[in-house]
């Protein structure tokens, strides 16, 4: 399936970029959900979960999420998964804000969010 | 499939010369032990620590927790498709040493989790202060990627419980359980009056650091299929899932997951407990659309009249969950679902990251937000260097006399979601 991958984690945009589209932002976690809204709204169709990973939102700073990169209608599945997600996220982000991380503890982030993005890739691209 | 499980009670654990249980006592030889378990190219060094319930020990980041096993009559052997060959177990007699635990801890990425307390107000939050642990530290290889880092650590767990378990062998049980599921038609033979209830047994498989693995298999690979519930008390089902120290399955709760026990406990009496489907937790959108389906599928194929649906882990499990407990509830099958919250410091937050009226009957582990002051203990086994950073930790979370102040999502097993807790919330 042909897919977008929105992502603020450089690890997967290096190690994707030659496959995949992807829209690379520098900016939040939540930035990165709210972009994945808009998406939705775009037509576009939700591949993978916004909650990935068991690493809390008010802890890691990275987040990639899969998409397909056709549109059509709005699907309302999508929408009501990244509308809990970015509940849920807001949730824990208001209650405590992530703190600054030395910069071993950001690449160990980046790759957790990017083995985790690869298990959604592997399953897409099972068979093709 | 019947299953003899032999509990050979433990009342302490101490160090010696010779590996061996007398009078109730484990005595551990520490050197044949680091022997035995030691190895892997990918480890510079490994220790052994030892901690009692009611020391003033706190034991941090703690990975896995395992319950030394052995298998003593019938096929295959402990952790089958990991230590042993594949061979389907489940069957014969095994035995367990109680109250004797394995514990990894060890920093394999940054951020960290996982706090057991031997004593004061954190030990309550969690099953594993109330037993005695030998307590496996690993220092990796310079330069070691955390994927290795996990693997290896995962292992050497698996192998320091495999060697404690041995000497379970020839011993004479303190007692014998036996569990039994009979092939389906005959069971239904057997108890035509009794509702038939199954057990769909969610699995945490998303990636590093956060998977699970059937007889040998990453979970995240696998269709939802059938096992006997004896099966996983010989160690089918193992954990990779050092992430959400609170809710986490560690390979003990997998061996003695409590849903398994209670629905075994009424079995032929109230209900007719028939197996165990597992599913997964998968981060791709259309594993999970599939996973549910299949469990809805073999859940009506069975004709089934009930199951309880346990989670594992927070977020995109709660899809999972809601999707499960939907498409199975659609089959007209009934379900309780077992999860916990998080509901803010306050409580007051919506619990879950998903809904659906179809659940309407669930069973909370506790609010894994709730935060708690850890006081300071005598001895530290592993590092509290991370606790400021760790799952519920803030800024300043450890403070200059030595006390945490975290959220229990921080505490190991704290709010298990196959309820093996204290926690729990009842309506009146």
């Amino acid at each position: 399936m042909k897919a977008i991958i929105i992502t603020n984690n450089p690890m997967v945009l290096e190690e994707y970029n030659s496959i995949y589209e992807v829209d690379f932002i520098e900016d939040s976690l939540m930035a990165v959900l709210l972009k994945t809204r808009d998406k939705i709204h775009e037509g576009h169709l939700l591949l993978s979960h916004p909650l990935s990973g068991s690493v809390k939102p008010n802890e890691t700073i990275y987040k990639s999420v899969i998409f397909s990169k056709d549109k059509g209608k709005l699907d309302m599945d999508s929408l009501y998964i990244i509308e809990s997600s970015i509940e849920t996220a807001r949730k824990f982000i208001n209650t405590k804000k992530p703190p600054t991380w030395s910069n071993k503890t950001l690449v160990d982030f980046q790759e957790i969010d990017y083995t985790l993005i690869t298990s959604g890739i592997e399953s897409m691209t099972q068979f093709k | 499939m019947r299953l003899e499980l032999g509990n050979i009670y433990i009342n302490d654990v101490k160090l010696s010369d010779t590996t061996k249980v007398e009078n109730g006592v484990l005595y551990v030889n520490k050197e044949e032990m680091l022997k035995e378990i030691g190895g892997d190219e990918h480890i510079k060094s490994i220790d052994l620590e030892l901690a009692h319930p009611g020391e003033e020990v706190r034991i941090t980041p703690v990975k896995d927790v395992i319950e030394p096993r052995v298998k003593v009559e019938g096929p295959g052997g402990i952790f089958p498709g990991v230590l042993s060959k594949v061979d389907t177990v489940g069957s014969g007699r095994t035995h367990a040493l109680k109250n004797v635990a394995v514990v990894t801890a060890g920093k394999i990425v940054g951020f960290q989790e996982g706090i057991i307390d031997m004593t004061g107000p954190g030990a309550d939050y969690t099953p594993f202060s109330k037993t005695h642990n030998v307590v496996v530290l690993i220092e990796p290889v310079e330069g070691l990627k955390q994927h290795e880092h996990e693997a290896a650590l995962r292992m050497i767990g698996f192998k320091a419980a495999a060697y404690l378990g041995k000497v379970a062998k020839d011993l004479t049980p303190d007692e014998v359980k036996v569990y039994e599921t009979e092939p389906l038609f005959e069971s239904v033979k057997k108890y035509p009056d009794l509702p038939k209830v199954g057990y769909v047994y969610m699995l945490q498989t998303q990636g590093l650091l956060h998977d699970t693995y059937v007889y040998g298999v990453d979970a995240k690979k696998i269709v939802p299929t059938i096992l006997y519930p004896t099966e996983i008390m010989d160690g089918a089902i193992v954990s990779g899932n050092c992430v959400s120290a609170c809710d986490k399955n560690p390979t003990y709760v997998h061996l003695n997951n409590g849903i398994i026990e209670d629905l075994f406990e009424k079995h032929g009496k109230e209900i007719n407990f028939v197996g165990v489907i597992i599913t997964n937790e998968n981060v791709y959108l259309a594993d999970k659309e599939r996973s549910s389906n299949w469990t809805a599928k073999l859940c009506k194929y069975l004709s089934l009249d009930g199951v309880i649906v346990s989670q594992e882990g927070f977020g995109n499990p709660d899809t999972d969950l809601i999707m499960n407990c939907k498409k199975i509830e659609n089959e007209g099958v009934k379900t309780v679902i077992v999860t916990d919250e998080y509901a803010g410091r306050d409580g007051a937050s919506q619990s879950l990251a998903d809904a659906d009226p179809k659940a309407d009957a669930v069973v909370t582990n506790g609010n894994a937000n709730e935060t708690i002051v850890l006081p300071p203990m005598k001895r530290v086994i592993g590092t509290t260097e991370f606790v400021d950073v760790i799952a519920g930790g803030f800024d300043g979370s450890l403070r200059p006399d030595g006390s945490i102040e975290v959220e229990i999502q921080a505490i190991t097993g704290a709010t298990n979601e196959t309820g093996y807790v204290t926690l729990s919330s009842k309506g009146y």
